[in-house]
């Protein structure tokens, strides 16, 4: 049986296993590639995505539980041509390093911008614990939160 | 030779699709027909392969080819030529690939992994380095001897791959002075995990005859090379292209997986897609080493250094890689940073029969300078003088000598610990937490190197006034592709950097290049793209001269312009000059070489180095504020400084990101990225719920300064930035845990259990039985004794 998705307001059908990680579905069929599956344990925070609009790691969402869901990944974040308030600050402030994390990262911060709009910078480190960067030692991406919030 | 400034505040211009999540990494790429692979990996760490029989996985739905041990007849290396690509009979470590199977989808390539017929019949292994050095260990290349030789001079022998030696002076006389304190410390560290996020991935495809392979990687040459020789073809078959790389840090500076992608893509004749899982990565990463290392040295009460010894243990694993050219970097590493009286020290690459080690961000830097750093305290307590009086009176100054008595340029390291101390006081914080944790300072000294080396570039001057720059560079995330090299180009051609297109690696297209990592690409591809620009610029000045009826020396070159100097407006655009250039000329482009010097070492000091003397030394000075809880033994750091040696700066803030990113990373292995290997022979932390990486809870905002003006033979007097804001983490930080808690730091990470152990006295002292108390009763062979290979 077809699984039924909406994905970044598109209806797509997937013949996978229900079982399947998210992810696989995203990147494998639908060749939305932003999301990374970096740890497949849920615990770096790459392949996160909105689902209803909330922040959930995609390696370890089964496809068949996100039936009839809202799913936007980071492909579906920026307008057709211009980036949204966290991209872009990310951007300005040069923040971006290998970027392997920041697909992730851009999913979970546009939500902390939108949830959490008083968010202070440990509120802002306690938030970024579940999106792990390699490169960056973060800070300065939590100074670009601290602008987009403040902007 | 440049009418503009090349330090310039860039942005990247590969963020924006990095951040909408449409940059396409390898484990990111489709080919149309695309097949998936699995490897099969021996699951002993020493053992005879007495039956392996594919023909039932063949059978396997799916399966497209497998290929094996007899597909892939060389051998690689460096230094000696050690390492197959599959186990062949023997096995030398959990984890070495056995057989390699394509299929159409990734779940048919595993469960044909399964169905493969392998008998093992186990053998003694030899798990750690005591181990291997043991009278009667088991050896993990019985027949060492037969291996083909890449570099003569390093001695050999059994379990010891490779033994580099430096000795200057008499360091018998200097022990045995009267008036000497003879300090001695050993420390011992474990392995780091680089954790790059994009995994060690490739896409193979044959085409025409020739391999394409796509993979990423830091070293597109070293990978064409290495996949030729142990394909046993001529490495012009291979063509090794790179998309962008999601992070290296050193793990991609050595060959890993392309060979089976490409192997089964030729056997199969369609693309192949072969990505580590992230266990793969955990397990068989190209660690940085686990050391085991010594110090003795005789220090004057007034404070000078007359001798100094040093063993040093470094475990390659089952196979010698990279480590082998790591011994060298001891003499630089130990035997930096101080003026020294006599010294000798052996550097010694041990197998053993665990997954190999490799290259990782400051290599062979990181670990010894936490000894080194330990064991001037260890000095400066023992004498009575304060660490950091000591360290000014010690540090390399203008023409003093290192280890192998290569004589250091300039006063670096001094008026650095100056800097240091003017941004430590300027800080209003209180320092003190009156939270009952103990409290903890320190600062250290560190010096590296860039690895220098071969590198060529292009520049293609295009008649619309941009310029496209082709070298065989990678962008793995430090910027250097995206920043410095279009900012060199531009500066030289007076056009914006947005104007040069900086072309990804493809080794069909540029030409040859060490790869990208040892601080080297600002530096090597750097220079070679700065000639090649001003090749471009020197005939774009000729043909505009005819055009302006000006004498060449009289034109500038800046905002998109070619113009007489002090008559802004005047003359032509570059885009006319280049468009007039190419109609009379032919198209104009200008190429670029560079390589390092070779700095000499005093003749006669070293044996087995595969560089004897750094062309280019790079400077660090870290501070370091803890709070130690007396009750977890949880450290939290609560500042830190870095002064950094960068030569000069082309792109601060750049540079400010590698410096706040290197310092986390090497906080994570001061503090607790742990990897220990089981008696089986496995690796214990399989993925990230086991290995711990620095979160964004862990870590402050590192206050930095750069310290420009050394000397460098870098473009423009720049040094590489990147690889040096690692190197003395370890180091600081164990010194300050050290300073607050009073006890003997030998140990890193200092995980909560390590330093609760140490706070509860209930940690011995160590020792390292398996280092000879006689310093040259560790050499295979004597110093000095006739070369070749014992």
């Amino acid at each position: 049986m077809a699984l039924s998705l909406t994905v970044n307001g598109d209806r797509v059908t997937s013949t996978a296993d229900p079982a399947s990680p998210l992810v696989d579905i995203l990147r494998e069929e639908l060749h939305l590639t932003g999301a990374k599956p970096v740890c497949r344990e849920g615990f770096c925070g790459a392949c996160m995505v909105l689902i209803d609009g909330k922040p959930a790691p995609s390696c370890l969402t089964p496809a068949a539980l996100v039936e009839g869901c809202e799913i936007q990944t980071v492909e579906g974040l920026a307008t057709r041509s211009q980036l949204n308030r966290i991209q872009a600050v990310l951007e300005a402030c040069d923040a971006v390093q290998c970027g392997m994390c920041f697909p992730g990262m851009v999913v979970s911060l546009t939500h902390l911008l939108t949830t959490r709009p008083d968010a202070t910078r440990e509120d802002i480190r306690a938030a970024l614990t579940g999106n792990i960067c390699r490169c960056t030692g973060y800070e300065r991406i939590i100074d670009a939160t601290l602008l987009a919030l403040a902007t | 030779m440049s009418d503009v400034s090349a330090t310039m505040d860039l942005r990247r211009r590969d963020a924006a699709d990095k951040l909408r999540g449409r940059t396409r990494y390898t484990i990111d790429r489709y080919l149309p027909g695309m097949l998936h692979a699995a490897v099969l990996r021996a699951s002993v760490p020493s053992g005879r392969i007495a039956r392996l029989d594919t023909s039932r996985a063949a059978r396997m739905p799916g399966v497209r080819a497998i290929v094996t041990a007899a597909d892939a007849p060389g051998m690689m290396g460096i230094g000696i030529a050690d390492h197959p690509l599959f186990a062949r009979d023997v096995i030398r470590y959990d984890g070495e690939p056995l057989a390699a199977i394509a299929a159409v989808t990734l779940a048919q390539a595993q469960a044909a992994l399964a169905a493969v017929d392998l008998e093992i019949e186990p053998l003694p292994a030899a798990l750690t380095m005591a181990d291997a050095l043991a009278p009667d260990a088991p050896l993990v290349h019985p027949h060492w001897r037969n291996y083909e030789v890449l570099l003569e001079g390093g001695a050999r022998e059994g379990n010891v791959a490779w033994e580099a030696t430096v000795v200057r002076g008499d360091v018998d006389a200097a022990f045995a002075r009267p008036d000497v304190e003879i300090v001695e410390s050993s420390f011992r560290v474990g392995r780091q995990n680089h954790v790059a996020f994009e995994p060690r991935a490739v896409v193979a495809s044959y085409e025409d005859g020739r391999f394409h392979i796509e993979t990423s990687t830091q070293v597109p040459w070293g990978i064409r090379n290495a996949t030729a020789r142990l394909l046993g073809v001529p490495a012009s078959q291979v063509r090794v292209t790179v998309p962008p790389v999601g992070g290296g840090f050193g793990l991609k500076f050595d060959l890993a997986i392309e060979p089976f992608a490409a192997l089964l893509a030729r056997a199969s004749g369609r693309p192949v897609r072969l990505v580590n899982s992230r266990e793969e990565e955990m397990l068989t990463c190209l660690f940085r080493e686990n050391a085991d290392i010594r110090i003795r040295s005789a220090v004057t009460r007034q404070g000078d250094i007359i001798g100094r010894e040093a063993v040093v243990l470094m475990d390659c694993g089952a196979y010698g890689g990279e480590q082998i050219f790591l011994t060298t970097m001891t003499a630089h590493t130990l035997g930096g940073n101080y003026r020294l009286g006599a010294v000798r020290l052996v550097s010694r690459a041990i197998y053993t029969n665990t997954t190999p080690n490799g290259a990782f961000r400051c290599c062979n830097g990181v670990y010894n300078t936490f000894a080194l750093e330990r064991h001037t305290d260890e000095i400066a307590a023992r004498i009575g003088m304060d660490p950091l009086l000591f360290r000014r009176r010690n540090v390399l100054g203008d023409k003093d000598l290192g280890a192998t008595g290569q004589v250091f340029e300039a006063d670096v390291l001094g008026p650095m610990l100056d800097r240091m101390d003017t941004l430590r006081d300027s800080a209003t914080r209180p320092s003190h937490r009156a939270d009952g944790r103990l409290y903890g300072r320190a600062t250290t000294v560190g010096t590296w190197f860039v690895f220098v080396g071969p590198s060529a570039a292009t520049v293609n001057m295009n008649a619309d006034g941009t310029a496209t720059l082709v070298t065989s560079g990678v962008e793995i995330g430090s910027g250097s592709m995206m920043q410095s090299l279009p900012q060199i180009v531009a500066s030289t051609l007076g056009i914006p950097p947005e104007n040069v297109i900086v072309r990804a690696a493809d080794t069909d297209a540029a030409g040859y290049d060490v790869g990208v990592g040892g601080g080297r690409t600002t530096v090597s591809l750097g220079a070679a793209s700065l000639s090649a620009a001003q090749e471009v610029r020197t005939k774009l000045l000729k043909v505009a001269s005819e055009m302006i009826e000006a004498a060449p020396e009289d034109l500038v070159m800046r905002q998109g312009r070619i113009e007489i100097a002090g008559a802004p407006g005047s003359g032509r655009t570059v885009a006319e000059v280049a468009t007039r250039a190419q109609a009379k000329n032919g198209p104009v482009s200008g190429t670029g070489a560079f390589t390092g010097t070779g700095v000499p070492a005093m003749p006669g000091c070293v044996a087995g180095h595969f560089i004897d003397a750094i062309d280019i030394p790079v400077f660090a000075v870290h501070d370091c504020e803890v709070a130690v809880d007396p009750e977890t033994g949880h450290v939290e750091v609560l500042n830190y400084r870095v002064v950094q040696d960068v030569g000069r700066a082309l792109n601060p803030r750049a540079i400010h990101g590698q410096i706040q990113g290197g310092v986390v990373q090497g906080l994570g292995y001061a503090l607790h990225e742990e990897v220990t290997i089981g008696s089986n022979g496995r690796v214990c932390q399989s993925g990230f719920e086991t290995y711990r990486v620095p979160l964004a809870l862990d870590v402050v905002p590192v206050e930095i300064s750069l310290y420009e003006g050394a000397p460098s033979m870098g473009p423009l007097g720049t040094k590489g930035a990147g690889e040096v804001p690692i190197l003395n983490v370890g180091a600081a930080v164990a010194c300050a845990v050290a300073n607050a808690t009073g006890k003997r730091i030998q140990e890193l990470p200092l995980t909560p259990p390590r330093v609760l152990e140490l706070l509860l006295d209930r940690k011995r002292d160590l020792t390292l039985p398996h280092i000879a108390e006689t310093w040259s009763d560790n050499l295979v062979r004597p110093h000095k004794a006739p070369q070749g290979n014992a």
